[in-house]
């Protein structure tokens, strides 16, 4: 059996599968102490199954979390407290990082600030050269003198970057055996170790972002392991990483910088899934609506785009986080976001988020501040008896209370023209969002399917897709936990990598095979504890150059050996060809640079298991209640419950279709059909004539 | 979907269009992303550090028409007026354009910005034979042939004296293959002719990936599809412009500068620049006139017509509302006039345009933003730093590690300061006005591992910013030098005299100093304009230009003030002396001491020259010191 475990801002989601069936659970996240969230959604399944906690844990192999933690830890400025230690002469790496800027003539703002003050940024004399050779020694007692400030600074966590320690990491290597002995319990990061990379902007900024993530991260997955292994828990703990691959949790513990986008790294793997099966199609935009945030996510040609250069915040400005991640964009708009209005009486829905403590005002946990679900609620969108099922009895007089007072009374709008307002800038503002990954990349949103994952994504997703031109919108069943599924469906993926340098004028066959080797190993060792019954795949990569140039393009190695001159000869063609085929040259003249060996070991799941279409007889005759839209006013509107809604059935609006996680609001004019996937399909409206169309998706892109 | 169009009357007069404003947009990032992959195409496949790390080079596309579509991020210096002459220029030379051609141009009387820049242009050719667009790469390149290795010379007399080979639309390709000629002519006079084969390689693949993508739009849309979204995008642009123009205050000014001397008859006193800038919002137009500048000068810093009128181009959009499309559209409410023979306008031959990207178009840009920050508060902006300290420096030698190979590059480290603006400080990187910032800088690693250099430091330099209410940023310090041979350094440096100014109260940035640490550690002060060879043990030690400030410094937020105290980008005797704030010994705001000094201040007690550059470059040049923080970290 195998739980996969989402962490959001508001919602713990966890996917439950078990033989060949999928089921879902939501509890709220409890932000204080998020173990409990997850051990709570646990003790949702293990009622449902009529068992125990305990028993549940027990029977689970693998256990695959992803988590907003760092990444919010990272925008709200809770991060460590951390130093930078550098080699002297360059202490502002950080902030010069490597020039360049997208927008030449935006002066709107000034430059930006460096990860790491430069009040805490400390230099020690060592200097080791190009070749790795040692051209200034360490100065042992200055560094002891360095690590003394540190203390005194009240230091959390110390990065520490020198130059050219990918070549001869020595100075690196007694500078953290002397912050293990003069300032104990502090972690700290190496740059070599965490990221042997060209380029000290790069590993400084890797090592400074992983740093001040140690502290908080580090407490967090023991915190988790601890209760999930005292609740009986005996299998492998898995960690989401940015990249939409898994780790073991104790790497991620030695390395949380790669947590950072773990969060919504899966969602699209899920959402093309459902694309292609519900909307036959294989462009999708997957929409991840949450309580704080909206992510978004394109999927193109059947592809999940990884960004090879991750930067936290823009590009050249920002903080490069120098690992590849999803390529996944996030504005602050989610069921939980704020409406308010500034000083010029504008009205603004978020960034900032009543999250799930005190959450928004219907949740009657002490929010006094509307927010979207509030709106949802008053639109009639939401029925306050059946949130989550009816588990949680929703305060509509408190919505409709604060969003009167707050919004209806300063614009002189009536309560139901408010609501509907802040619905619309929240719409607004996720359009804007979706725009930045589709029409800004040069690709028409209207060739594109919507999926809409979260439990907040059927608010709007009529509404989205109307003004996108979207030709369809999908919801599927397990919309509302869709990163936790898309964990379910991505293959176990882990890639290692050692640095190697050999040009192929005088290759060093022994070294490459040995490291080859070793490589293999690791991806084993991977692989066998994986619970998964298919045999792993492994694909040896090098990382290849024309001498004198500075970037490497990846080259798979046909045999996985670079042993015999016959397979150096295949690495060659094969670098020419790649080479050609991205950058229309080659260069047959020039000497090949083979620079780092890496290996990607994937353990395929085959086939994704089915969402389990469970379905209830009609409990009670069919009811309709009032809805505002705006435009037409309060209409009343059929109300499905979706679990009495059997594949094949037609739904046109104005109607309401709601389950246990979530509720898909119809406009009139929309309709939907449920498919036998049990999503619901929507049509949002007649398409225009001569508007580009959706390619339909080809069985050989879609993996 | 009918509120997203929009219906609008045509410039030129013809029947109003519905324009589909969703497939417009799609259709320019569409443009602007086959720009990217051009411009990735270079960046990743170069051999020179000039290219594949600072990135000193811009891809663009242009219309049949020779408008400028898309540029990426361009540099702008590079391309916002030049890709355009040069196309006119390509089918004035050439009548007879078929796919698979490729051309090589640098020549500064034909539209290009400076020898230096190396173009490759790609025709696009449509299955019937038409030409489409034009794919345009233009890079710095490390080495053209010069008499001397670098490509930026300011003490040439005339083009015969700075040696360059001109290139004016020269085929290259033909049938997507060298034309050999050509190709020896090069290997047979630029120096390290492997490395200059490399990096040819690279732009003329990102010529043939903008020609393929191109190809595959006109394919997809039809062509004539392509040319209506064109002209779309172009009388968009225009009416965003003249709106924007619409809203500034109308009036005529005229903006001066210096630059500095060159040690050459007809120099030696610095040039006087001028521009006279005319608001006029009725008809939503800019002018600039340029015509009252001195005629070509007998050195290297004469401008070409395409970086005169990018100069001036830049100054404008400096100013306005950065969110207007920078293109031929938005270009057409700007009249810039110039006049032949003139430094700032069309050089004659044999004038010697060597440095036409730095210099003299430096001084222009900053003349215009500073002019139109004195039509109001809000907009403008001060000058940039002077540019091209020794950190920016031609370097050439053997290298001991590779059998003494020769090697021929430029680095790009630590150049000028941005300069403040109306909505905050000026940008550290900012390198030169001509690049808005977007050149990249090198890592001490690349440059270490591809030449036999070391460089020592690379940091900032207290108190030599610009003070203002924003204040420009602070020079750089860069030392270098070789490692186990010899190194010959040659650079061109504006600015050691002339520093940039600030505007509406802001004051200047430091000025550019150059040194070499002697083997011995003596320091010597080193020209402005020179070549140097080191010996091992040797170093230059590079202080670049301080941006200017904008807005009285008094007016600074103190706790702006304060950050820069605490954050070592200044002095606590600065923050007093020049910004009137005085901290309390918490590193708190002493707000009754700075309300009484700033008083002081506004009554004419100028102590901003207290605490100056010479101090500071001083405290550096002493090894192993340590300049920040005055006070300890706080929490």
């Amino acid at each position: 059996m195998r739980l996969a475990a989402d962490t959001g801002g508001t919602f713990t989601d966890l996917v439950v599968e078990r033989g060949q069936g999928v089921q879902l659970y939501k509890s709220a996240t409890t932000p204080a102490d998020p173990a409990s969230g997850i051990i709570n959604a646990i003790a949702l399944a293990a009622q449902d199954a009529q068992t125990t906690v305990q028993a549940l844990l027990a029977e689970t192999d693998v256990f695959i979390h992803g988590t907003t933690r760092a990444i919010n830890a990272i925008l709200t400025g809770t991060t460590a407290r951390t130093a930078l230690i550098c080699t002297r002469g360059h202490p502002d790496m950080l902030l010069l990082r490597e020039g360049g800027r997208t927008q030449p003539f935006n002066w709107s703002y000034g430059y930006p600030d460096p990860y790491i003050p430069r009040a805490l940024t400390f230099e020690v004399a060592e200097r080791i050269g190009s070749q790795g050779e040692i051209v200034q020694a360490l100065d042992r007692p200055a560094a002891i003198e360095v690590i003394e400030q540190l203390a005194a600074a009240q230091v959390e966590s110390v990065a520490v970057c020198l130059l050219w320690s990918i070549a001869n990491p020595a100075h690196e290597l007694a500078l953290g055996e002397l912050l293990e002995r003069h300032l104990p319990g502090v972690p700290y990061t190496l740059s070599h170790a965490l990221n042997p990379t060209l380029r000290e902007y790069r590993r400084a900024s890797c090592a400074a972002i992983d740093a001040s993530l140690k502290p908080l991260m580090n407490a967090y997955l023991e915190g988790l392991e601890a209760r999930l292994r005292g609740a009986g828990f005996a299998g492998r703990l898995l960690m989401v990483t940015s990249s939409g691959g898994v780790v073991d949790a104790s790497d991620m513990a030695a390395a949380p910088i790669h947590s950072i986008n773990s969060g919504p790294a899966m969602a699209p793997v899920a959402g093309r899934h459902y694309a292609a099966l519900d909307g036959d199609c294989e462009n999708a935009v997957v929409a991840d609506t949450g309580g704080t945030s909206y992510d978004v996510a394109l999927v193109r040609r059947g592809r999940i785009p990884v960004t090879r250069e991750t930067w936290l915040g823009l590009e050249y400005e920002g903080h490069i986080t120098g690992f590849p991640a999803v390529d996944v964009r996030s504005v602050g708009a989610g069921g939980g976001s704020i409406a308010w209005m500034d000083a010029g009486g504008l009205l603004h829905v978020g960034p900032q988020s009543a999250a799930a403590d005190p959450g928004p005002v219907c949740y009657g946990r002490g929010g006094v501040l509307p927010t979207v679900t509030d709106a949802s609620v008053v639109l009639g969108y939401i029925d306050p008896e059946y949130f989550l099922g009816g588990m949680m009895r929703l305060d509509a007089a408190g919505s409709a209370e604060a969003i009167q007072q707050r919004i209806a009374g300063p614009l002189g709008l009536d309560l139901h023209e408010a609501a509907a307002a802040i619905m619309a800038v929240a719409t607004e503002r996720m359009i804007q969002s979706i725009e930045e990954i589709t029409v800004n990349q040069g690709v028409d949103p209207r060739t594109a399917v919507l999926v809409g994952g979260g439990g907040a994504a059927g608010l709007n997703a009529v509404a989205i897709g109307r003004r996108l031109g979207s030709p369809r919108v999908v919801i599927p069943q397990a919309g509302a936990v869709l990163s936790a599924r898309g964990a379910l469906m991505s293959d176990l993926l882990s890639e290692y990598a050692s640095a190697f340098f050999s040009g192929s004028d005088g290759f060093d066959h022994a070294r490459a095979d040995q490291l080859l080797s070793e490589l293999r190993t690791r991806c084993l060792r991977f692989a066998s504890r994986a619970g998964t019954s298919a045999p792993p795949q492994i694909e040896y990569i090098a990382e290849a150059r024309y001498r004198h140039q500075v970037w490497q393009l990846d080259v798979p190695l046909r045999n996985g050996e670079l042993g015999s001159p016959e397979a150096l000869q295949h690495l060659i063609e094969d670098f020419h060809a790649v080479h050609e085929e991205v950058y229309a040259v080659r260069d047959e003249r020039a000497v090949i640079e083979v620079v780092n060996l890496r290996a990607r070991v994937r353990c395929p799941l085959g086939e994704p298991v089915a969402d389990t279409v469970a379905l209830a007889p009609a409990s009670h005759a069919a009811t309709t209640r009032e809805v505002y839209f705006s435009g037409t006013g309060a209409l009343d509107a059929a109300v499905h419950r979706l679990e009495e809604t059997p594949p094949g059935t037609t739904i046109t609006g104005p109607a309401i279709i709601e389950s246990s996680f979530t509720t898909v609001v119809l406009h009139p004019g929309a309709s939907a059909e449920r498919s036998s996937s049990g999503s619901i399909v929507i049509i949002p409206e007649l398409a225009e004539a001569g508007v580009p169309s959706c390619p339909a998706r080809s069985p050989d892109v879609v993996s | 979907m009918a509120d997203r169009r929009s219906t609008t009357e045509m410039s030129n007069g013809t029947e109003p269009r519905e324009r589909d404003v969703v497939a417009l947009a799609v259709m320019i990032n569409r443009m602007e992303g086959v720009v990217r992959k051009m411009t990735n195409t270079l960046f990743r496949t170069a051999r020179s550090t000039v290219l594949n790390t600072a990135r000193d080079f811009s891809c663009c596309v242009v219309s049949a028409n020779h408008e400028l579509l898309a540029m990426g991020e361009s540099l702008p210096i590079h391309v916002i007026s030049g890709p355009d002459l040069i196309s006119r220029w390509l089918t004035e030379l050439h009548h007879d354009l078929r796919r698979g051609d490729a051309f090589l141009h640098n020549s500064p009387y034909h539209g290009n910005s400076h020898a230096g820049d190396h173009c490759i242009v790609v025709p696009v050719i449509d299955e019937q034979g038409v030409h489409r667009a034009t794919a345009l790469v233009k890079a710095h390149m490390a080495d053209i042939g010069n008499s001397e290795p670098t490509t930026l010379t300011a003490t040439a007399r005339d083009v015969y004296e700075e040696g360059a080979l001109i290139f004016p639309c020269v085929k290259i390709q033909e049938g997507y293959r060298d034309i050999g000629d050509v190709i020896r002519m090069c290997e047979t006079r630029i120096r390290v002719p492997e490395d200059w084969y490399g990096d040819y390689l690279g732009m003329i693949g990102a010529a043939r990936v903008g020609e393929r993508e191109m190809l595959r739009i006109g394919e997809e849309v039809g062509w004539d599809a392509f040319e209506r979204y064109v002209a779309d995008w172009l009388d968009y642009s225009e009416e965003r412009i003249r709106a924007t123009i619409r809203t500034l205050p109308a009036g005529r000014r005229t903006g001066y500068d210096i630059h500095d001397a060159v040690p050459l008859r007809g120099v030696e006193n610095g040039v006087q620049l001028q521009a006279t800038v005319t608001v006029d919002p009725s008809a939503g137009v800019i002018e600039i006139d340029l015509r009252d500048n001195p005629d070509c000068l007998p050195c290297g810093i004469n401008l070409t017509q395409s970086t005169s009128q990018t100069g001036a181009l830049i100054g404008v959009f400096n100013s306005i509302d950065h969110t207007l499309p920078r293109n031929t559209g938005s270009a057409r409410a700007i009249n810039i006039l110039l006049r032949e023979n003139c430094c700032m306008g069309i050089p004659v031959h044999p004038a010697s345009c060597s440095m036409a990207t730095s210099g003299l178009s430096e001084r222009l840009a900053g003349i215009v933003q500073r002019t139109l920050a004195e039509f109001q508060d809000g907009i403008g902006m001060a000058s940039t730093g002077p540019e091209c300290p020794p950190a920016t420096a031609g370097l050439s030698g053997r290298d001991p590690r590779n059998g003494n190979a020769r090697f021929v590059d430029m680095m790009i480290l630590g150049n000028s300061g941005g300069a403040g603006h109306p909505h905050g400080d000026g940008w550290l990187t900012n390198g030169e006005t001509s690049d808005g910032g977007s050149m990249m800088r090198d890592s001490t690693e690349v440059l270490e591992l591809l030449r036999p250099i070391r460089v020592w430091s690379d940091r900032i330099v207290p108190d030599t910013e610009g003070a203002g209410r924003f204040r420009g940023a602070p020079s750089l310090y860069v030392e270098y030098g070789p490692v186990e041979t010899e190194l010959e350094v040659l650079y061109a440096a504006d600015g050691t005299v002339n520093p940039a100014l600030g505007t509406r109260g802001g004051e200047s940035g430091a000025l550019v100093r150059p040194f070499m640490r002697k083997a011995d550690g003596e320091i010597v002060a080193l020209q402005a304009w020179t070549r140097v060879v080191l010996e091992p043990g040797e170093t230059i030690v590079s202080i670049s230009s301080g941006g200017g400030g904008y807005g009285p410094p008094v007016e600074r937020d103190p706790d702006h003030v304060r950050r820069d105290v605490l954050e070592g980008w200044i002095s606590e005797q600065r923050a007093s002396a020049v910004y009137g704030v005085v901290l309390a010994s918490d590193g708190s705001i002493d707000l009754e001491a700075t309300a009484a000094r700033r008083a002081a201040l506004a009554e004419g007690d100028d102590g901003s020259a207290a605490t100056r550059l010479e101090d500071s470059v001083m405290r550096l040049l002493e090894p192993g010191v340590r300049l920040w923080p005055t006070r300890g970290p706080t929490a």
